[in-house]
């Protein structure tokens, strides 16, 4: 569905000055500052995947996003969505496209809801006997009835969310790209996203490309994820791999020497022992060697995970 | 997005009322003053006091039905980078807010109905002398009037600001128009640029043949068309040059 290799992106922009005239120097100046956003970046996603993409802010996430929607053109690589090029084919790839970023909406602010989606349907050319069917059809999915004449900006983060991704998934795109879509949201309104993208996932086989800082959204809905950070790929791979790793045991100890068989004492004065099979055993040698003076078990979470390849 | 730009017309009908009445108020005090200014000469550089009125009143009509809200919506969607939705859309960027001009001028122009009779009855204006003439060259005058409005927006795909840009404009281009004094009565070098300049066809052309000062109109529909083949080859250039900025910089 989608395949990327060697993907990069540079961008190019007057240097900007402080000071008196800065701006003046800023207009005037020839020199450039080069700031690199995505760098050799390669994946593949297949049909009916939900990709979570991930990465901490500034991490070149959403300038990956926007190539694959064919509004910026690469600096280097090549891209294929669906069998296209987007920048090249930015039409035909347009229709294949859905797109949410739950921090703008395309919906128009002083209109009803309905008004942006009709406008949706004849920008998409969907025939109207189709458009009504799928808007019946979202209208069930993410129960629209309650605000669809309302205008948008009386409606609730919530509302307007569900209002947004109506209006990315109307021309039925096999692909969506969800920027953020639960951010800000309640513990029920993000519920509703999420069955909403499940649903959406399993009925039409929609490729689902997931931005988000929630994880619970990850893992709620997605099997494979594909880490990026400083433009760069840093983890691809199941989500089971990535947490299918060995407790830990953590332990303070009363006195603190350099290392306990054969663990050095981190940062914060603690051993963290990967437990491997025999737990009282381990905690028993310990304990026979050394005065324990606290001790705790670490699960393996995805957050930690996480946090444990973005300070690598 | 013709229909969006219509619904928004009459979403903002407060705004477009205030106006009419304005308009009305405005078509009054001209009236008052160029009343007084020609006192018992029956005529200036070849206009009776009549006629100037009926041009007037005309010309004000014409400024606001050819009024452009498109600038202040690209501006603002650039701003806040909503332009993102736009240019992800398979139909094109300028036939997108040329769709939304034309709709919100259709909005208009019904919330506009109900003031014509009066602002007619305040302007005393008679029947056209040419009508269908007039038609035409005011219809083609919107048309040059929209793609000028679209050309000073992209300036905001370099800037991001184009308020005072666009304040300016309005200013030259109603001047220019003959909204305020019909072109006739410009002096030399003045008359010599507005004779140039586009502008005139959004009020005193359409407007002079409204009243029968001009009465061959073929001319001006020639000069017309001409602008407006112009404008839409410099439109579409400046618009690829646009664009390639947007997914070169990322805008």
């Amino acid at each position: 569905m989608i395949l990327v290799e060697g993907l990069t992106k540079v961008f190019r922009r007057p240097r900007t000055f402080s000071g008196p005239f800065g701006a003046l120097r800023t207009l005037v100046t020839r020199q450039h500052e080069e700031t690199t956003a995505v760098d050799d970046v390669s994946f593949g996603i297949d049909e009916g995947e939900v990709i979570g993409y991930l990465g901490p802010n500034g991490a070149g996430k959403s300038t990956t996003i926007k190539i694959l929607t064919g509004i910026l053109t690469p600096t280097s690589g090549t891209v294929e969505v669906n069998g296209l090029v987007p920048w090249r084919d930015r039409s035909a790839n347009a229709r294949n496209v859905g797109v949410v970023f739950g921090q703008r909406s395309q919906l128009w602010w002083d209109l009803p809801l309905i008004e942006s989606l009709r406008l949706v349907g004849s920008l998409y050319d969907v025939p109207a006997p189709r458009f009504e069917t799928s808007l019946k059809k979202l209208r069930d999915l993410l129960g629209l009835d309650a605000f669809l004449d309302t205008p948008v900006r009386q409606l609730s983060l919530g509302q307007r969310m569900r209002g947004d991704l109506a209006a990315a998934v109307l021309y039925e795109p096999p692909l969506l790209y969800l920027d953020e879509p639960t951010v800000g949201l309640d513990v029920l309104a993000k519920e509703a996203v999420r069955e909403f993208i499940v649903e959406t996932n399993r009925l039409g086989r929609t490729t689902v490309v997931l931005t988000t800082h929630d994880l619970a959204d990850v893992e709620a809905l997605c099997k494979r994820i594909i880490l990026i950070d400083h433009g760069r790929v840093l983890f691809d791979g199941a989500i089971d791999a990535l947490v299918n790793q060995p407790r830990r045991l953590v332990v303070l100890l009363e006195s603190e020497p350099e290392e306990v068989r054969g663990v050095p004492r981190d940062a914060e004065g603690r051993y963290v022992f990967e437990i491997h099979d025999d737990l009282p055993g381990m905690i028993a040698s310990i304990a026979a060697e050394h005065a324990i003076r606290d001790m705790s078990i670490q699960e393996p979470d995805l957050e930690s995970v996480i946090k444990g390849i973005y300070t690598r | 997005m013709t229909r969006i730009g219509f619904r928004l017309a009459l979403a903002y009908r407060s705004n477009i009322i205030m106006t009419c009445v304005a308009l009305v108020a405005q078509v009054f005090l001209l009236r008052m003053i160029w009343t007084s200014v020609y006192g018992s000469r029956p005529a200036a550089a070849g206009l009776t006091l009549d006629a100037l009125l009926a041009y007037l009143t005309l010309a004000n009509l014409q400024a606001f039905v050819t009024h452009t809200i498109v600038s202040r919506i690209i501006h603002d969607r650039i701003r806040t980078g909503m332009v993102f939705f736009d240019l992800a859309r398979p139909v094109g960027y300028l036939r997108q807010m040329a769709g939304f001009q034309a709709g919100n001028t259709l909005g208009g122009l019904l919330l506009l109905a109900p003031v014509i009779p009066v602002v007619l009855l305040v302007g005393s204006i008679t029947v056209p002398v040419n009508g269908a003439g007039y038609v035409i060259t005011l219809v083609l005058g919107y048309v040059i009037a929209v793609q000028l409005a679209l050309l000073i927006s992209l300036i905001g795909f370099w800037t991001m600001e184009i308020g005072a840009v666009s304040l300016l404009y309005r200013l030259v281009s109603q001047f220019f128009a003959g909204t305020m004094v019909p072109l006739a009565f410009f002096p030399g070098f003045l008359g010599v640029v507005a004779e140039i300049l586009p502008f005139k066809y959004m009020g005193y052309v359409p407007a002079a043949v409204y009243v029968g000062h001009i009465s061959d109109i073929s001319g001006p529909v020639v000069v017309e068309l001409a602008w407006i083949a112009g404008l839409w080859g410099l439109l579409v250039l400046t618009w690829s040059r646009a664009h390639r900025r947007v997914v070169i910089q990322g805008g």
